[in-house]
């Protein structure tokens, strides 16, 4: 009798099911799309990196990262758990000073990379994402292989984590965050004045 | 003179692998991390999941390492960076390879990976004689591109998980999986084999200085750049330590043609 009913219940909802799927797959990026999504994204940040200079290269930086990282998606992956546990105005002010944060430390990597170059290699599924892998080369510096996860995100393909040498950036950046935050007792208020002390040392930095 | 070294030598060796043991018994006496209680259970999972007991202990030598790398390796680096060109590091990183090719081969071959031991071989025949004793690295423009690999990556092959994450004074992070490395490391080269001369350990001293400043000239970079952006880079380093362990048992997995089984995946 149950399994009658078991049989009947999964025969009518295969059907969704499939369709479910096949949304699903829809909005995963094809592996073409990846790489020239991180083609031009890669041009438009060599162009910043090699051209431009002072405030002007800090600013046009973070214009650019904001256009093409899905911070708001990594910014809740750093947080992790402590998403639950933030309050809304807590998880208001980590946002916020996530972009900033994630803004300074690229321009600050970045800024040791001037004759920067790269180049596209493939794209191979990883999950729900497409990585694409590149290697950078700079002037005295050995080339260097980077993997660029990228996401559909509303619609608009970006950039959601950072491979190198197999390791993640936004698992590394996790895990500290989650260090700063366990070695306060668990406050999150901690993280954020942590983020906030960071942001005024790089500022001043650059 | 010669018999006065052999002995030097061999207590050095001696005592090297007494550190492991020593180590692993001061730092479980002189600090540990307080658990939180089992009744938070997201807190004593995230616990468990970070498995770093002994974290006072180990953010202890972490001050200690950072001491010594701030004012006496990473300076020897930066002068070895400014009197070298990149080439000249890149051939010294490859003869250094080369003379680790023969444990990576013996460790492939504990590991059972058959395709990653006859590489190693490859390797190791190509670059010696047509590599020039490994300073090139034709080896790789044939198809025989380096995978790493030593003996705390072969017991994780065995199947042994990688236990607390342990820093260890002079050698950095490590696990306990991970330390049983150290002393096998030290026996794992060409040198043993050769009969023992003063000319032979004056060499081996060498390569050993030449091989750490090296590897640190190459990190100068990356590691300025965790020191300035993270948070708390002790935890940070933590982290990427292990995803890189992780990372290295699938790169083996995946050279030697398997798919990498779900463990090996990092964690986040």
């Amino acid at each position: 009798m149950y399994l009658r009913r078991f049989i009947l219940g999964a025969a009518a909802a295969a059907p969704m099911l499939v369709a479910l799927a096949g949304a699903a797959r829809a909005d995963v990026i094809s592996s073409d799309d990846a790489k020239t999504f991180i083609t031009q994204s890669g041009k438009q940040l060599v162009d910043i990196v090699n051209n431009s200079s002072g405030t002007q290269k800090g600013t046009a930086l973070r214009q650019l990262v904001n256009q093409i990282v899905a911070v708001d998606q990594v910014g809740d992956y750093v947080l992790g758990r402590y998403v639950n546990v933030a309050t809304p105005q807590q998880h208001q002010d980590f946002q916020t000073l996530f972009h900033q944060l994630l803004s300074y430390n690229i321009t600050y990597q970045i800024n040791a990379y001037q004759g920067v170059s790269f180049t596209v290699n493939s794209a191979t599924p990883q999950g729900n994402d497409m990585l694409v892998d590149t290697t950078i080369t700079a002037p005295g510096k050995a080339p260097a292989d980077v993997g660029w996860a990228v996401d559909n995100v509303g619609g608009q393909p970006k950039i959601t984590d950072v491979i190198v040498a197999g390791t993640s950036l936004r698992i590394t950046t996790r895990n500290d965050y989650a260090s700063v935050i366990a070695d306060n007792g668990g406050q999150v208020s901690a993280l954020l004045a942590a983020m906030q002390k960071q942001i005024t040392r790089l500022s001043a930095a650059q | 003179m010669d018999k006065t070294k052999a002995t030097l030598k061999r207590r050095l060796r001696q005592s090297l692998a007494g550190i492991a043991p020593g180590l692993l018994l001061a730092t479980a006496l002189s600090g540990c991390a307080t658990a939180p209680p089992k009744t938070d259970a997201a807190d004593y999972q995230a616990y468990q999941q970070l498995n770093d007991p002994i974290e006072p202990t180990n953010r202890f030598f972490y001050k200690v390492n950072d001491g010594l790398d701030t004012y006496f390796m990473k300076p020897v680096a930066k002068g070895y960076v400014d009197i070298t060109t990149q080439g000249i590091r890149n051939h010294v990183g490859n003869f250094v390879t080369n003379i680790g090719e023969p444990a990576r081969f013996v460790n492939f071959m504990f590991e059972g990976m058959p395709k990653d031991t006859g590489t190693a071989l490859v390797r190791f025949l190509v670059n010696s004689t047509i590599g020039i004793g490994g300073i090139f690295d034709p080896a790789t423009s044939f198809g025989y591109k380096e995978t790493d690999t030593d003996f705390g990556l072969t017991l994780a092959i065995w199947g042994m998980p990688p236990g607390p994450y342990l820093y260890l004074p002079g050698f950095g992070p490590s696990g306990v999986r991970d330390v049983l490395n150290i002393p096998v490391e030290y026996f794992a080269t060409p040198m043993e084999l050769a009969p023992e001369s003063a000319a032979l350990n004056d060499f081996g001293y060498a390569e050993a200085g030449l091989h750490l400043i090296n590897t640190r000239a190459n990190f100068l970079g990356p590691i300025d750049q965790v020191k300035a952006t993270a948070l708390d880079p002790y935890a940070t380093f933590r982290s990427l330590y292990r995803q890189s362990r992780a990372s290295a048992i699938q790169q083996i997995y995946l050279s030697n043609g398997q798919t990498p089984p779900a463990w090996v995946q990092p964690q986040p």
